[in-house]
């Protein structure tokens, strides 16, 4: 087994009477991604505050790299990058300024933290608006900015709070490409997000956090299995139609449930649609709209309900 | 890639760097260079003009200008209000994140502090020069202390101001509110300064007024300045100096302590 990198163990946090984080344990071992997965309110922000000692735990342990963060925090800081959930860089300066502003806390010579700042200016495409003041950046750059200045010391473990909640398709894609380039360089990731498609494609290993608690662990197959792969959506254009194609699917072997004008049923494969199209034509009933859907966060909390 | 990283640096790199980012912030910001001068000028251009003539009745000194009793007040009052604006670039820091990702880094929380007290301090001291090189050239400022007695004069102002801003410091770091902070601020300074010496002599203040007068701090501390810059015999420096140098130990501790509690 490989070393770990962040060890959260049973570790709490309340507000007041809000139990942000109850009883909370994960490893992620170096190297590898962990995608923590939940809705808003679920605690993901909390759990990222413990490890990376902007909070204090109510109660438990956690170590980052091998440091506690509650004794040792300074050494945890000094090995850790965090991307908050709310991009942190100073508006009245400019994108370069920002990186070698931190290169520079960080122990950077001048020189050092100029090249520095330039290679990351690159990387993340921001060169044409490096020497712009921050205030002056589209939501997308200030995010890069923001990752950017998380990556100035070369952290061993990365933070990245639920990195492209906001931010339009081609800003996401890139932002996936840049976690999976830091990966293969051998960073150690912990990312939190509510999109199951993301930690599907970035994560080695997801934990589902519910109200403070984790409800479900392993890998993207491992949860997937347990979801039911996808699930196709059929919009009917009558609702009196609504019975006899619930009839229909239920006849053909899968497991339809209804609301409103739309019928929704888990498939295991694609080509599963053509036969619900197959079925409902032959029973002659009228479709207005059929799409096949990726398990979402939701379909996630369904199944572990269900089961 | 290179395979260098940095894991944190010493005390007085980090208090360089994060005081020079403050100036920085400051000179990037025009508006607010624009207004830090404007303020206190307007302030002296108008209070010059409007008791130029109140020099002649009997609670002044015979040959006073009335430029050379405000002007001092003027440093003192100018520090004060700078102080402020101490506090509430802390708070605004502290909502645009920035102080969030500072404390994601190996850096002592109170650096961040200090170097906003010092940054401050040295804003300050430009502003307080201006105001002096305006009082000389435009309104005649030109007091019995001389060069020295002036920069005696500017230097008081400055240590009140560099005390204040530690309070203005420790309420941002509770408080964490820039409205509530300016109100608060503005509440407290506009009394504050027509209840003391700073435009007329206590002497010429109804008396309930000067009672009020005869207990606010600012009092003492326009008095010191001003007889510096005046070469009057000095009265309670030492004092308004102890009394800065207190307020200022009891404002960084408690400042250190608000900013200590997470965002
Ligand atoms: N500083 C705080 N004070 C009070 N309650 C908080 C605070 N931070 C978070 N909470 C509460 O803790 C719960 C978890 O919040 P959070 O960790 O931000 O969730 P997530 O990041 O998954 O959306 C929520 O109910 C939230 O309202
Ligand atoms: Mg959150």
């Amino acid at each position: 087994m490989s070393e770990l990198m962040i060890e959260a163990s049973n570790v709490s946090k309340t507000f007041g009477d809000v139990r942000a984080l109850d009883g909370v344990s994960i490893t992620v071992p170096k190297g590898s991604v962990l995608g923590l997965l939940g809705h808003n309110g679920a605690g993901k922000t909390t759990l990222v505050n413990l490890l990376t000692t902007m909070l204090p735990p109510t109660d438990g342990e956690a170590k980052v790299a091998g440091f506690d963060v509650v004794h040792q925090a300074h050494q945890v800081r000094s090995r850790i990058g965090l991307t908050g959930q709310f991009a942190a860089v100073d508006e009245a300066l400019s994108g370069f300024d920002n990186l070698v502003l931190i290169a520079r806390l960080l122990g950077a010579s001048k020189r050092q933290a100029q090249a520095r700042s330039d290679e990351l200016m690159e990387m993340f495409d921001l060169t044409d608006a490096a020497k712009r003041k921050a205030k002056t950046y589209s939501g997308g750059m200030r995010r890069r900015l923001d990752l950017a200045a998380s990556l100035v010391g070369r952290p061993e473990v990365l933070f990245l709070d639920e990195p492209t909640t906001g931010l339009d398709p081609s800003s996401r894609l890139g932002m996936w490409e840049i976690v999976e380039k830091l990966v293969s360089d051998g960073t150690t990731v912990l990312l939190t997000t509510q999109y199951l498609d993301e930690a599907d494609r970035l994560a080695d290993s997801i934990t589902v956090l519910s109200q403070g608690k984790v409800v479900a662990s392993g890998t993207s197959a491992e949860l997937k299995a347990q979801v039911g792969q996808r699930t196709v959506t059929v919009t009917l254009e009558s609702a009196s139609e609504v019975h006899a194609a619930c009839d229909a699917l239920t006849k053909i072997g899968m497991h339809p449930v209804s609301e409103g004008l739309t019928i929704t049923t888990p498939v295991a494969a694609t080509r599963d649609l053509a036969t619900i199209v197959r079925a409902l034509d032959d029973n002659g009933l009228e479709v207005h709209d059929i799409a096949l859907g990726e398990p979402t966060l939701d379909d996630v909390y369904l199944a572990l309900a269900a089961a | 890639m290179a395979t260098m990283t940095w894991q944190g640096t010493n005390y007085g790199t980090q208090l360089m760097v994060l005081t020079g980012r403050s100036l920085r912030k400051f000179f990037n910001t025009p508006a607010l260079i624009f207004f830090s001068i404007l303020q206190p000028l307007i302030m002296l251009t108008l209070f010059s003009q409007i008791f130029s003539s109140i020099t002649s009745t009997a609670n002044f000194a015979p040959g006073m200008t009335y430029v050379n009793y405000l002007l001092p007040a003027i440093l003192v009052n100018t520090a004060m209000q700078s102080s402020l604006q101490s506090g509430v670039g802390l708070v605004t820091d502290m909502k645009d994140g920035v102080i969030a990702r500072f404390r994601s880094l190996p850096i002592r929380l109170s650096t961040v502090l200090l170097a906003r007290n010092l940054s401050d301090s040295v804003r300050t001291g430009g502003q307080l020069l201006l105001m002096i090189v305006f009082g000389v050239l435009v309104f005649g400022f030109a007091p019995a202390g001389g060069v020295l007695g002036t920069l005696a004069a500017m230097g008081l102002a400055l240590a009140v101001g560099w005390a204040l801003s530690w309070v203005f410091l420790a309420i941002g770091a509770w408080v964490r509110n820039a409205e509530l902070m300016q109100s608060i601020g503005f509440l407290a300074m506009f009394p504050l300064m027509f209840a003391s010496s700073a435009f007329v002599p206590t002497a010429a203040l109804p008396s309930w007024l000067q009672a009020v007068a005869n207990v606010n701090p600012l009092t003492y501390a326009v008095d010191a300045s001003r007889s510096l810059a005046l070469a009057q015999p000095v009265t309670g420096v030492v004092g308004a100096l102890v009394t800065s140098l207190t307020i200022a130990v009891i404002g960084a501790a408690f400042a250190i302590r608000g900013f200590r509690r997470p965002l």
